[in-house]
């Protein structure tokens, strides 16, 4: 999965949000480091969809244009949470064995 | 006309490179993400923005739209661009190679008068020009249809492979006619 995807999904993890709710959320996770462009959320969004990872929460019609809020599906809810133990068992093995050529070093 | 009125109509614009029905779906919805992203008083879209819209809007045309349960249909696509990028590379090659003709022209066609020559070659340039983007335009348009899933699009690509092949077997040993592109570059100047 792809470091933007599982931003996306992760904005979306605790509730709906909107395309601008989303890039915002997104650089705010990441520390000011990723500020997805419209073309790319949107093109990412439409492979979500397809996949079935999220869906159309509901639509509004906001200052005369609509805007549709996206939540994640059960089964992205599942995708998301794979990954990020994924990413977790990465990262603490990363960080076990750095500690641990940390201790032998000194 | 107002700054904000001027961006949207940028923005609107750039829209176009995405495939009609999308735009119907979700160009209200874009197009208030890009005004929402925008600086106040900003009346352009700016550099970056504008590529990612043009990348992003080429790429939902082109790409396939084959279910992830077909890999081999979508491995075959991915050939097909491969093989539009290696007719490009080829087309570039015959048009450097035409540099190549012209000294032939100087050597061996002494009973042509200066006008005949850069006829021939006007006539050269224009010909492989178009024969060489023939094949391009033909993988393109493959990779896209096969990609829709069409039927008759992998019927017509089976076909159009049959005829590459046969022109590659026959290319080896005269000039070729639409596919054998580099080796007819070399071995019809005259």
């Amino acid at each position: 999965m792809q470091e933007a995807t599982f931003l996306i999904l992760t904005a979306l993890a605790n509730g709906s949000q909107h395309g601008y709710g989303i890039i915002t959320d997104v650089q705010e996770i990441s520390g000011d480091r990723i500020r997805l462009r419209p073309g790319t959320l949107y093109t990412a969004l439409d492979r979500l969809r397809a996949d079935e990872l999220i869906g159309v929460d509901r639509e509004e019609i906001v200052d005369g244009r609509l805007r549709r809020y996206y939540r994640l599906t059960p089964a992205g809810t599942k995708r998301l949470g794979a990954e990020a133990a994924r990413l977790q068992a990465h990262a603490t093995a990363a960080l076990t064995r750095l500690n641990l050529v940390g201790g032998t070093a000194t | 006309m107002t700054d904000q009125e001027h961006l949207e109509r940028g923005y609107r614009r750039l829209l176009v490179w995405y495939p009609r029905a999308f735009r119907q779906q979700n160009g209200q919805e874009i197009l208030a993400v890009l005004m929402a992203c925008a600086r106040d008083g900003q009346r352009r879209p700016g550099l970056a923005q504008t590529a990612d819209l043009i990348r992003n809007g080429l790429w939902m045309r082109l790409r396939p739209s084959v279910p992830r349960s077909a890999p081999t249909v979508r491995a075959a696509v991915r050939l097909m661009y491969a093989g539009a990028v290696v007719s490009t590379v080829n087309l570039i090659i015959v048009l450097a190679v035409l540099g190549d003709i012209k000294a032939h022209h100087a050597v061996f066609g002494h009973r042509l008068t200066a006008a005949q020559v850069s006829q021939l070659n006007t006539l050269f340039v224009t010909l492989f020009a178009v024969t060489g983007l023939v094949p391009v335009a033909l993988w393109l348009w493959m990779a896209r249809a096969n990609g829709q899933g069409r039927n008759w699009a992998r019927r017509l690509s089976t076909v159009l492979f049959g005829l590459a092949t046969l022109e590659l077997t026959h290319a080896a040993g005269g000039p070729g006619i639409v596919f054998g592109g580099t080796c007819s570059a070399r071995s019809s100047p005259r």
